[in-house]
């Protein structure tokens, strides 16, 4: 089986068998898609109304997100760490990569699974879209960063917050606060002027907007996240982010004191 | 070869040491109980064995080799309950057996006998919440049995258990016993250690005594106890029971007290009279041999564990 496959199986399993884990990243965002896209789009024209809901979507599909790196991801390893499993997976011939590695995979099936049933719930809808192969393959390549850059800052939380609760809580606060103030659940244009400047510079927000750019519409982005230097941002930070964090949990986490 | 030597071993938290150059030959296929209170070392010690832990000074090795080196051989319980309540007992073994790099058609076979070796075969596709302590703990004694583990250290394995699982878990350590394993049992019952070829008495840092436990018994001195069961505890009746004891040494138990006196006959009905006279009655009275509780007691004039 190899290392990478059983802890992949083992954390797939837990995520799916936790019901607390299963609310906050699937009935959750779900909850809001339907919430915005019956009570948010007013009576504006329908074919508004069905991009408005489309933008919706994304959102929540990127709060999904975020919540299972930064809340789930953090949880299941402080849980590992707080029952002693860490300690015993230190006395086997085993590689902290590796450890990580089967997370990570585990995370990133879990994390498509739950962005898929979002999107579907805001399809059924009446969410539209409008986009091309090519700037479908983007989107997910900007899915992929708020998928890495979520997974860095919820290793650095398992690292740093040692209790499970803890753990959970810090990450489902730092995902409701950082997706309300940085664009991703409040429109863009509608944001004060220094928490715009926050959301072009927190790399799963301007994720967020170039993913809407690319599949709903420019307008309802708020602002170009396309340009090079905001791409060539947004790429470097999701990748620090994610770096810092791995660095972070494989030193420290594993550490012998 | 020793399967574990340590030498002048050091570990200090801070300003705090708690090992204190502790040196501990451990011969291969022998059962050695490290036994004492919390707070003495134990785990610390284990854990630096286990290669979880590093000295801070002082030398160790296992099977020749720096710890780190031989943890294909080493299989070390925690104290914690590690497994995962989310699995199956199954799941949990595989899960295992895939970190050790087992092909599942291998693991699917070794997991069903380690299973029906801890005698969980029954439970194996419940999940661990389902599980009682017992069948927890030898779930996670399961983990370490896979072929290749020539050192078993288990840190305080019985706690916690009721009597029937523990009776069971330790009968399962008497069959480990028997197939040439090295364990390494870290506890504070002496019940438990006196289950191993040796025993090393573990306080503040350092192992104060080390022998076989028949042997321990006989160095201290100690030839009969009297068990006391009283209605009520109090500093009154220690003080009663103090004048009965050689080194005026009283140990509290969970139902009363236990008094080191050589002549149980003549001191039983003086002390039921003694106590009597205080308000306290007896419910049960009798002497017993003393137990290893008691010989690191009167070593240390401190109780391995915390009467409840």
């Amino acid at each position: 089986m190899g290392q990478i496959t059983a802890t992949l199986t083992k954390t797939i399993k837990e995520f799916i068998r936790q019901k607390s884990v299963l609310f906050w990243t699937i009935v959750w965002p779900i909850i809001w898609v339907l919430i915005g896209s019956f009570s948010y789009t007013g009576n504006a024209p329908a074919e508004v109304v069905s991009y408005t809901r489309g933008a919706i979507a994304i959102s929540m599909m990127v709060f999904a997100l975020m919540t299972a790196g930064m809340a789930n991801l953090p949880g299941n390893i402080a849980q590992d760490r707080e029952r002693g499993l860490l300690t015993k997976l230190m006395s086997m011939p085993i590689s902290p990569w590796r450890d990580f590695v089967g997370r990570i995979l585990a995370l990133l099936a879990f994390s498509s699974v739950s962005a898929t049933s979002v999107v579907l719930v805001g399809f059924l809808c009446g969410a539209r879209f409008s986009y091309t192969l090519i700037e479908f393959g983007q989107a997910l390549g900007f899915i992929l960063l708020i998928f890495i850059a979520s997974a860095g800052i919820g290793m650095l939380i398992s690292t740093f917050i040692k209790h499970v609760h803890g753990a959970i809580m810090t990450g489902v606060g730092l995902t409701v606060v950082s997706a309300a103030v940085s664009g991703v659940m409040t429109p863009y244009t509608y944001l004060p002027s220094i928490l715009q400047q926050f959301a072009k510079t927190y790399p799963i927000s301007s994720a967020n907007s170039a993913i809407t750019y690319l599949l709903v519409g420019s307008e309802y982005a708020g602002y170009n996240p396309l340009s090079p230097s905001q791409i060539a941002l947004t790429l470097t930070l999701s990748l620090l982010v994610f770096a810092v964090g791995l660095i972070t949990y494989s030193k420290l986490c594993w550490r012998k004191d | 070869m020793y399967a574990i030597s340590a030498e002048n071993l050091t570990k200090k938290y801070g300003e705090k040491e708690v090992l204190k150059d502790v040196t501990l030959k451990i011969e291969e296929g022998e059962f050695y109980a490290l036994m004492g209170p919390n707070g003495s070392g134990k785990t610390t010690l284990a854990s630096i064995m286990a290669s979880v832990r590093l000295p801070t000074r002082g030398k160790i090795e296992v099977f020749g080799k720096q710890p780190e080196t031989a943890k294909n051989v080493i299989g070390y319980v925690p104290q914690e309950n590690f497994s995962s309540s989310m699995l199956t007992g199954k799941e949990n073994l595989l899960y295992f057996a895939g970190l050790l790099g087992y092909s599942k058609k291998a693991a699917e076979r070794i997991v069903d006998e380690l299973l029906h070796r801890v005698g969980l075969s029954d439970d194996a596709n419940k999940r661990v919440t389902a599980y009682s302590g017992g069948m927890r703990k030898r779930l996670e004694v399961a983990t370490v049995l896979f072929p290749g583990m020539k050192l078993l250290i288990l840190d305080e394995p019985t706690t916690g258990l009721d009597p029937s699982a523990r009776r069971k878990f330790l009968g399962m350590l008497q069959e480990l016993r028997g197939e040439k394993t090295t364990i390494l049992l870290i506890t504070h019952i002496g019940a438990d250690a006196e289950l191993a070829s040796r025993v090393g008495l573990m306080d503040d840092g350092e192992i104060i005594a080390e022998d076989d436990p028949e042997s321990l018994k006989k160095a201290s001195g100690l030839e009969t106890v009297i068990n006391i069961e009283t209605t009520v505890k109090s500093d009154k009746v220690v003080a009663v029971l103090r004048e009965f004891s050689e080194r005026q040494i009283v140990l509290e138990t969970d139902v009363g007290y236990r008094v080191f006196c050589p002549d149980v006959d003549e001191a039983t009905p003086e002390i039921v009279r003694s106590l009597d006279a205080i308000g306290c009655s007896v419910t049960k009275i009798e002497g017993e041999t003393p137990s290893l509780e008691d010989v690191f007691f009167q070593l240390t004039e401190k109780p391995v564990s915390e009467a409840g």
